[in-house]
């Protein structure tokens, strides 16, 4: 009963787990400092760290300066509210960066550039957090553990796998104070096309690949970005060929978007926990036989990290409680 | 720093996030759904002339409908900067600490669910029983004037009250889609009503109705000319009126406008799955407001044209007060009545009963996610956030506040005491104006947060937009909770009724300290759920 004391034996364990921070840096601060805050030794973050935006603020011929905030341009006068903007944007996930209003007209048609633009500045804030958690969690024992979204461009890869006190895995089952856990990134098809989509096919050999790595998979942590299909976690809007919502009868149409060999894996295997992202609204805690699943959802261009504390404790899942720092 | 139009300057790459779903109509259409601009019409013109003589309905409609948006403003900038469902509990637990904002969460939705109880009842008073015996009067029939009597009777008010909650309960486990389907049938048949309604008020005179109600009710009520003796009476047994505008007795009025507009505010608890947050949730709110007043303006205007001011007062008071010459005087019988046709009165009921019941999902819906968020939060049993695997929904905390509702209905029905607790929208109130108080620090005290708001920019008098809106809201919450203070009628200060609501607050933080108490002996800390990490 929920009442009921937590009686379980063994040594504690606390995860702090959060999800599709999307560039945002105030979130990814937040995330790191989460360990001392909430009392965590291991920090997940579970995909998607690439931010989706890059906001050029074009210098005009009367020293001000435009940028682009909320659907609108906004003019910003003088170097001081320029960097109040940057930081503004580099806090909601996206990219800023200054250029004249000559380099940002050949940039607007040239979509190779803007791609090349794009990875340039989202590796440079990959850095910088990688950085970051360098100088935070130097001399602690708390344990950073990440690996790939959808979204996340391959160049990323060799960044967090050259940074220290970062441990990156993709395709990989870890050890981890007793227990093991199973990094499985990216999703299943998307609307959008992006980095790494995988079908379900594809998924189905993934997880054959990995399952039999696991030697307990009764203390065994699923860290894979894509929820299983057809629970309240991978639960979103429908959207058609143009990325519009559908609507049935003007109600908008729901649909699942998580992943069938993941939801069967599960099932079958029952391993202790399954830590997932991905679909930003679904955010919630449910059990599948005897494996407890969570999305903490996201909703990072607020500046609001959404995350999850599990404490697992003699091999069972002791609490766990949604978090939204 | 200042907005200008021109080109888009982003560059956007494929990737997925989150949709929103709602647009600025919908969130129009749930707003307005829940002012239940029927049941505001049926009150102010019941309660109005008869408790408040002299008291002028328009010019109360639209203080109310100042007031609210006021109000609506607040709850704007809170939901623009806070784009997520939940209402005042999400709000609230970003500045407040987390057993206040408990506190006023369930003191809000203790209110909301005793208010689906009191729909259920009016849609039974107002809607149901007045269709029944207008159509025993025009087919002669007793059996229809008796089953009018009989379903307010407490036990088949209770049954058919329990039934229609139970209903909101089963259409709300069905799912978001069928929910959402419902409402837009059940809003567009409540909205042909109203207009049924104005096109009858204004193709009528006075003249017509006082020679239609005189034919039709002089037998029944065994009284010549029904219509000059129930004023005459009325003004014998007490009722009075020189004649004039009372401006006092406007300002206590306008409390009847004002309950039903609170629903205006209600997109609060879906700002999640509203899109275009800032521009929908405007029109949302403030149009539900600007809608549902000036449709008030226009039946009321017309109804007190054609049934005239003192019929309406005093035979309402003669009815409620037990004297002189009754009758049943809702509008939707005196529209019957003025047309002569069973089928106006049955389609004007219809369209009453359906705006009376489009509060009862929404209000029902709003206290379950509020319990859903508190489970998730860990100050509520886990079982409360249990989701239907193969509806989605979460069917405990539905089935939980159906049985509150139920019990609602059952002390609204059974206890005199319960009957006269529409105090508890005070509580509300309160709870808001707390809620729009902490908003006028909140770009002081969060900035983290509220730099990222897009209204982060936006200044009037110097100061932070958010500060300004939830002042003028803070201020037309107190106002309103001092003018229902003030009104014995619509709420008042009753020592044991106030008991009441002090025991909903007690209740609100004693709830919290057990779960907190619980949670710790599992090792769990609640107040982490809320606590803002320090960035640097």
């Amino acid at each position: 009963m929920f009442w009921k004391k937590n009686k379980k034996a063994g040594e504690k364990l606390t995860i702090f787990f959060a999800s599709d921070l999307h560039g945002s840096s105030v979130c990814f601060k937040k995330f790191i400092n989460g360990a001392q805050f909430y009392g965590a030794s291991v920090l997940i973050m579970g995909g998607d760290t690439t931010g989706k935006a890059v906001i050029p603020i074009t210098e005009q011929n009367d020293g001000s300066f435009l940028g682009f905030q909320s659907g609108a341009d906004i003019r910003l006068n003088g170097r001081d509210e320029v960097d109040e903007f940057i930081k503004r944007v580099n806090n909601q996930g996206f990219y800023p960066i200054v250029m004249t209003e000559d380099e940002f007209q050949a940039l607007k048609d040239d979509a190779e550039a803007q791609a090349q633009l794009f990875k340039k500045l989202v590796c440079d804030r990959v850095r910088e957090w990688c950085d970051f958690a360098g100088d935070k969690l130097k001399g602690t024992e708390v344990r950073f553990l990440t690996s790939p979204g959808n979204d996340d461009f391959f160049e990323i890869d060799e960044i967090f796998n050259g940074a220290p006190h970062v441990g990156y895995h993709e395709m990989e089952v870890t050890e981890l104070s007793g227990y093991e856990i199973l990094h499985c990134g990216g999703s299943t098809k998307t609307p959008w096309d992006t980095e790494r989509e995988y079908s379900e096919e594809e998924y189905q050999r993934r997880f054959a690949e990995l399952v039999p790595q696991v030697k307990d998979m009764e203390r065994c942590i699923f860290n894979v970005h894509v929820p299983p299909y057809g629970t309240i976690l991978d639960r979103c809007p429908k959207l058609d060929k143009d990325l519009k919502v559908v609507f049935d009868m003007g109600n908008p149409v729901s649909m699942q978007a998580g992943c069938q060999a993941l939801m069967d894996t599960i099932t079958e295997q029952q391993p202790l926990l399954g830590l997932h992202g991905h679909i930003h609204e679904g955010r919630g805690n449910i059990k599948i036989g005897r494996t407890t699943c969570v999305n903490p959802g996201s909703v990072y261009p607020e500046g609001i990290l959404q995350g999850v504390l599990v404490t697992l404790q003699g091999g069972e899942v002791a609490s766990v409680q949604l978090t939204q720092g | 720093m200042a907005q200008t139009g021109g080109e888009q300057r982003i560059f956007l790459r494929k990737a997925s996030g989150l949709i929103r779903t709602a647009s600025g109509t919908d969130t129009f259409i749930y707003n307005l759904g829940l002012v239940s601009v029927g049941l505001g019409v049926a009150s102010i013109l019941f309660y109005g002339p008869a408790y408040y003589p002299g008291g002028d309905l328009v010019w109360s409609c639209l203080l109310a409908g100042v007031c609210m948006a006021m109000i609506a403003f607040g709850f704007i900038t809170w939901t623009i900067t806070l784009p997520r469902s939940g209402g005042i509990y999400v709000f609230g637990s970003r500045i407040l600490p987390p057993g206040l904002a408990l506190t006023m969460s369930l003191v809000e939705i203790t209110a909301w669910l005793f208010y689906c109880a009191i729909a259920a009842y009016w849609i039974i008073l107002l809607g149901l029983s007045p269709a029944l015996t207008f159509i025993g009067y025009l087919s002669g029939n007793d059996a229809w004037v008796a089953a009018g009597a009989w379903v307010v009777e407490p036990w088949p008010l209770f049954l058919i009250g329990s039934g229609i909650l139970v209903l909101s309960g089963i259409i709300l486990s069905a799912g978001m889609k069928f929910y959402l389907m419902t409402q837009r049938i059940i809003f567009t048949s409540a909205l042909v009503g109203s207009v049924i309604l104005i096109v009858v008020l204004a193709t009528g005179s006075n003249a017509d109705f006082i020679v239609s109600f005189n034919q039709l009710m002089g037998p029944i009520l065994e009284v010549d000319e029904p219509y000059q003796a129930i004023i005459a009476s009325g003004k014998e047994n007490g009722w009075a009126w020189d004649g004039t505008t009372d401006w006092e007795q406007t300002w206590l009025v306008s409390n009847w406008p004002f309950l039903p507009l609170v629903g205006a505010a209600f997109s609060i608890a879906i700002g999640g799955e509203v899109k275009s947050v800032e521009r929908s949730q405007t029109y949302g709110m403030l149009g539900a407001v600007c809608g549902a007043t000036l449709l008030w303006v226009i039946t009321i205007s017309l109804a007190t044209s054609v049934f005239g001011y003192e019929f309406l007062g005093t035979a309402a008071y003669n009815l409620l007060e037990g004297v002189g010459v009754q009758t049943d005087p809702t509008i939707t019988l005196l529209a019957g009545v003025l047309t002569g046709s069973p089928l106006v009165c049955i389609l004007v009921s219809l369209g009453f009963m359906f705006w009376m019941w489009m509060w009862i999902p929404g209000m029902h819906t709003f206290g379950v996610r509020a319990i859903v968020a508190w489970s998730f939060d860990r100050v509520a049993p886990e079982p409360w956030a249990r989701i239907s695997p193969t509806r989605h929904t979460p069917v405990v905390a539905i089935i939980f506040t159906m049985f509150v509702n139920i019990l609602f209905m059952a002390l609204f029905v059974f206890t005199e005491f319960f009957s006269a607790i529409v105090i508890l929208i005070e509580a509300a109130v309160l709870a808001w104006s707390v809620v729009l108080g902490a908003g006028i620090f909140f770009p002081y005290m969060r900035p983290q947060i509220y730099e990222k708001s897009p209204i982060a920019t936006k200044n009037i008098l110097g100061l932070p937009m958010m500060t300004v809106a939830c002042a003028l809201g803070f201020a037309a919450s107190q106002f309103y909770f001092w003018t229902l203070w003030s009104d014995p009628v619509a709420a008042g200060h009753d020592p044991q009724q106030l008991m009441i609501v002090a025991g909903v607050f007690i209740i609100g933080f004693a709830f919290y300290f057990v779960m907190k108490q619980i949670r710790k002996a599992q090792g769990v800390d609640v107040t982490l759920a809320f606590k803002e990490i320090p960035i640097e």
